[in-house]
């Protein structure tokens, strides 16, 4: 089992991230769903295999960029509401994330998507707002259960600055549940993207992305599968690899 | 009689080195033997033996023989009983383990063990720590066992809880079942105990009668094990010296909850304060205010007549120096990433501003039997016992005023607890001792405080109090305790 | 606390946050850009025809105002009717219940006995080959997006290999149950990865428990103590997982129903959105808050049967 995660994982990364850089300017089109490249062509007739080139990056740039995005708002957000001393901003910042973790995430992603019209932004900025709640408050549990240590009272006691006990002792703590945390965290904004961008939220209807392609493509499954398939399987590639590796790495982690 | 247990040259050995080394005692029934001695003795070892079982890795040999069913008693009734179950089908359960009608089974076990039938319908949450441990006792009982293994059944317990369990153990000797006792406490041993033996390192040192063991010992390590074990002795009465701490009208709640009312106090320079009571009477809270991690208490904590400020985060470092405290667990009181030495040194770092803070705490560490070596690790490298002392240098290291102690003995041995009492009982600061241990308190303080669900139910001298209580609870914890050093040895 | 009195409280918190959750969904649906008259007016919109919709419809209103009658119609069991086909809103519904409801309802009868079969299977046999594989796909398959692995289900069963028909379009669900194979097997490849890895877990803590170590040395015997000591402890953390599952099969599994043209809530959602339905969109939003409050429910109070302990203290 050693290799097969890092094995899935290499192939639709390289391909996502080096990809855009090997397809040719002048892109001819012939005519939609023939076979008459590797890969065929696609619902309006362009090279498959150029759009598989093209359409990993944007996939999993989202996802990075998204997952970053959710931690930067997410852990100051549910840090300070751990340590605000009026418990009444804790709530303030608490209550609303409840609300929002209560709507279906695919509902308030079509919403907000369809709001805020089309563009990659926008579909980082809704996968971060379906996101960061569950980050909030899985660091503000963190938070609390470090503020009540003994070791940090201890260092209170100690006179000890504000640099060491808010800053340092929490952070080197924090960091395991961040490690804990970001394998799932990435794997879940991979499939909120792809999924998104399925349904056709955020993401003009030609790109070229993988999801979009698959959904494109479907309606010529029987003409010519691979323009369907081919994204499709990098999609399910990627996601299992990045569980597999992930998962290693943080078991590996727990013996040492 | 014959013998009912019989051990002969018992041996378990993990990775090549020997956890018990020829072992061999015989028990008859009705009649209690104690295995006696510090972590790590072979004890454990032993007791798991005599259920026939072993942990992972260890390789046991030699005569292992039980005329009869064997019961074992867990050492936390707490974890022992599944959460999730009622009582009641449990026992259904066990009873149809064994011939006989269930429900007769049942109920002849908890008459046994003293268990109201009406606590069948409930889950284990619902009960007292001492219903659980008779439940326990009730569940090994089932099926009539003819030995029962109890494994440290007082450990952690206050001193009327731990009454209680020696009187429910006492009680099922009396019906004639034979019991090993696992144990360190000798108050235990006395109380229980026909015979005694003592182990180290997996051997025994010495066996027999427990009066001959424990009041005529032969080899010098019982000898050192029994003068370790503090005894109830009423001091003499010191004359009061001027306040320094005083507490005034402190009140205090967790959530809805009041856990002080009303609370005053004051210790004077050099000076031994104990608070004492059952677990939950408000002792711990009362240590937080003095040294502000508890900030929302109403009422003032003085220090030489001057208001300090409620929370930590406004005392200053002077205030911070002159108020220090010693947590209950040492272990969680230290930051496991970074070695012992540079978290103790930093007291004398950030506190009195020490230019060489390092060769200040190596010193103060070794005078209390903490080497560089030792010093220079994580905390995960040192013992339970190591550990509290090198909590107690980063403490002392600020030149408190006052130092406020946190049952700073429960959970060590009785060795490891003499010494960090010897510690105690030298320092020139004034000391706030927070216990329920009263062998502990009689042994170091000058003044006695008695708290009681949140209320000061008693508080003077320590030779008055402990002398003359007149608060019913006071009497509980100290008559108690008094009784199972005196009971057995007359 | 009571187990009464803790659902009675549990029902009126829950009122409170389908209140909330609809008033949120009103605001983002005010937010979106057009609105039913433009979608209604056609390609070529004519302002003037906008705006006499618009006055028929009551768009024209001010939005607490319409907001406020849409409340008042709700408390009385009136959802509204749709601004698209004049519809009533709860036609619409009932018409999506219907195929969302078969889908959850299989695969959950499916998913609970299949996830926690492998979670005690992978844990009685635990770092043996069976564990090691067990654990290793429902690893991979974690969070793994629908339509992928749906595409790829469909390209090698419905289409290379011809085994089962490619999508439901057109097909009565119950009547056709091939139709569903390939929708069931997606619904199911995530959370019976995550149950039986919770099941798993919760039972190897519940094998090495204190608990279970005693009633073995009272000598209860081997099946009792794992499937009636062990297990109920080791479906309490599950049983928060099932629960938003269930949620999320019946919040109309969006991605699944639009691959397999399954018309249930999902495709229901996806097309009132597009089309502005305002009231459409507002009633599956409280359908949807309701069984959140609801499945949450009865979540908890399976779970104050199961960890007694723990709920009492929160």
């Amino acid at each position: 089992m050693r290799g097969v995660g890092a094995l899935l994982v290499t192939v639709p990364l390289l391909l996502a991230l080096a990809g855009p850089w090997f397809v040719p300017d002048d892109r001819t089109r012939g005519g939609p769903f023939m076979p008459n490249s590797w890969l065929g062509t696609d619902f309006v007739g362009r090279d498959v295999w150029h759009q598989v080139l093209a359409g990993g990056r944007t996939v999993v740039l989202v996802a990075l960029l998204a997952t970053l995005l959710s931690y930067l708002v997410g852990v100051p957000w549910g840090v300070v509401a751990a340590m605000s001393r009026p418990r009444v901003v804790d709530d303030l910042l608490m209550r609303p994330l409840d609300l929002l973790l209560a709507v279906p995430s695919l509902l308030v992603l079509i919403l907000t998507a369809t709001i805020a019209g089309p563009g990659l932004p926008v579909l980082v900025g809704v996968v971060t707002l379906v996101n960061f709640p569950d980050v909030a408050r899985i660091f503000r549990g963190a938070a609390l259960e470090i503020a009540g240590r003994p070791a940090l009272e201890a260092m209170r006691l100690q006179g000890e600055s504000w640099w060491r006990t808010s800053i340092v002792y929490p952070g080197r703590s924090m960091v395991r549940t961040l490690a804990a945390d970001s394998g799932v965290r990435l794997t879940g904004a991979l499939y909120l993207v792809a999924s998104a961008s399925f349904l056709g939220v955020g993401v003009p209807p030609d790109a070229a992305d993988w999801a979009v392609m698959v959904d494109r493509n479907r309606v010529g499954l029987f003409l010519q599968p691979w323009a369907v398939v081919v994204p499709a399987v990098l999609i399910v590639a990627l996601s299992v690899g990045l569980n597999l590796v992930f998962d290693r790495a943080l078991r590996a982690e727990a013996r040492s | 009689m014959t013998p009912v247990v019989h051990v002969e040259n018992l041996r378990a050995v993990a990775g090549g080195r020997a956890l018990v080394d020829g072992v061999s005692f015989a028990l008859s029934a009705g009649r209690v033997l104690a295995l006696v001695g510090a972590s790590g003795s072979g004890k454990t070892t032993t007791g798991l033996a005599l259920l026939g079982e072993h942990a992972p890795g260890v390789a046991v040999s030699g005569r292992v023989a039980v005329t009869g069913r064997i019961g074992f008693v867990p050492q936390q009734p707490a974890a022992a009983l599944n959460p999730v179950r009622r009582l009641g089908g449990v026992f259904r359960e066990i009873a149809a383990l064994h011939r006989g009608d269930p429900a007769e089974l049942v109920a002849t076990a908890l008459r046994r063990a003293r268990v109201p039938a009406d606590l069948l319908r409930r889950y284990p949450h619902e009960l007292s720590g001492g219903q659980q441990q008779r439940v326990v006792l009730a569940q090994s009982l089932v099926g009539d066992p003819a030995v029962l293994v109890a494994d440290e059944p007082t450990t952690g317990q206050d001193p009327i809880t731990r009454a209680e369990v020696v009187d429910e153990l006492a009680s099922v000797v009396a019906q004639g079942v034979a019991l090993v006792l696992l144990t360190h406490d000798l108050d235990v041993v006395r109380a229980l105990a026909d015979e005694v033996v003592v182990l180290r390192s997996g051997r025994v040192v010495e066996a027999g009668a427990t009066a001959d063991v424990l009041d005529r010992p032969r080899e010098p390590y019982t000898r050192a094990l029994v003068a370790a074990q503090p005894r109830v002795t009423v001091p003499g009465d010191r004359p009061a010296r001027r306040p320094r701490l005083e507490l005034h009208g402190v009140t205090a709640r967790h959530r809805a909850t009041t856990v002080l009312r009303d609370v005053s106090l004051q210790v004077g320079a050099g000076e031994c304060l104990a608070v004492v009571g059952r677990s939950g009477s408000g002792k711990t809270t009362l240590a937080r205010c003095v040294v502000g991690l508890h900030p929302t208490f109403g009422g003032e904590v003085r220090l030489d007549g001057r208001p300090l400020p409620r929370s930590l985060r406004k005392r200053s470092r002077a205030e911070l120096a002159s108020v220090q405290y010693v947590f209950q667990d040492p272990r969680s009181s230290f930051d496991p990433h970074r070695t012992v030495l540079s978290q103790v040194a930093r007291t004398a770092v950030r506190l009195r501003g020490s230019a060489d803070a390092t060769a200040e705490a190596l010193a103060e560490l070794a005078a209390v039997g903490l080497d560089e070596a030792t010093a220079t690790r994580r905390p995960a490298g040192l013992s339970g016992g190591e550990l509290q002392r090198a909590a107690l240098v980063r403490a002392l290291l600020a030149r408190p005023d006052v130092l406020v102690c946190d049952e700073i003995t429960s959970g060590l041995d009785t060795l490891t607890q003499a010494s960090l009492l010897d510690l105690l009982a030298a320092l020139p600061c004034a000391v706030v001792l927070i216990s329920h241990d009263l062998a502990v308190v009689a042994r170091l303080a000058d003044r006695v405080a008695v708290l009681h669900r949140g209320d000061l139910v008693e508080h003077g001298s320590a030779g008055d109090v402990l002398g003359l209580p007149t608060h019913p609870v006071t009497i509980g914890l100290l008559g108690r305790s008094m009784e199972g050093t005196e009971e057995k040895r007359t | 606390m009571s187990l009464r009195r803790y659902a009675v409280r549990r029902l009126a918190i829950g009122a409170v946050q389908v209140l909330a959750v609809v008033t949120v969904v009103f605001l983002l649906v005010q937010a979106l850009p057009g609105d039913a008259a433009v979608a209604l007016a056609g390609d070529n919109p004519d302002p003037r025809r906008i705006g006499e919709i618009r006055a028929a419809m009551g768009l024209d209103r001010p939005a607490l105002d319409r907001f406020g009658s849409w409340l008042w119609g709700l408390a009385h069991g009136d959802l509204g009717v749709s601004l698209v086909s004049g519809r009533p809103v709860v036609a619409f519904l009932l018409d999506g219940l219907g195929p969302t409801l078969v889908l959850a309802v299989l695969a959950l009868v499916l998913l609970v006995p299949l996830s926690v079969l492998l979670g005690v299977v992978a844990a009685l046999r635990e770092g043996g080959v069976v564990d090691r594989i067990t654990t290793a796909i429902t690893v991979g398959l974690h969070s793994i997006p629908e339509f992928a692995l749906a595409v790829v289900l469909i390209a090698l069963f419905g289409v290379h290999l011809r085994w089962l028909p490619p999508t439901a379009v057109g097909a009565d669900l119950l009547a056709q149950p091939a139709v569903l194979v390939l929708p069931l097997v997606v619904l199911l490849a995530r959370p019976v990865c995550s149950i039986s890895r919770l099941v798993r877990a919760g039972m190897i803590d519940a094998l090495a428990s204190d608990h279970v170590r005693h009633a073995r040395r009272l000598g209860i015997g081997a099946q009792r103590i794992r499937f009636a000591h062990a297990l109920p402890n080791a479906l309490a953390p599950a049983v928060q997982q099932v629960a938003r599952t269930t949620d999320w099969l019946l919040g109309g599994v969006i991605v699944v129903e639009a691959v397999f043209v399954v018309p249930g809530l999902g495709t229901i959602l996806v097309d009132a959105v597009a089309a502005r339905d305002l009231p459409v969109v507002q009633g599956l939003a409280v359908v949807f808050a309701v069984t959140t409050v609801l499945v949450n429910l009865v979540a908890d109070l399976i779970g104050f049967r199961l960890a007694p302990r723990s709920v009492a203290i929160a």
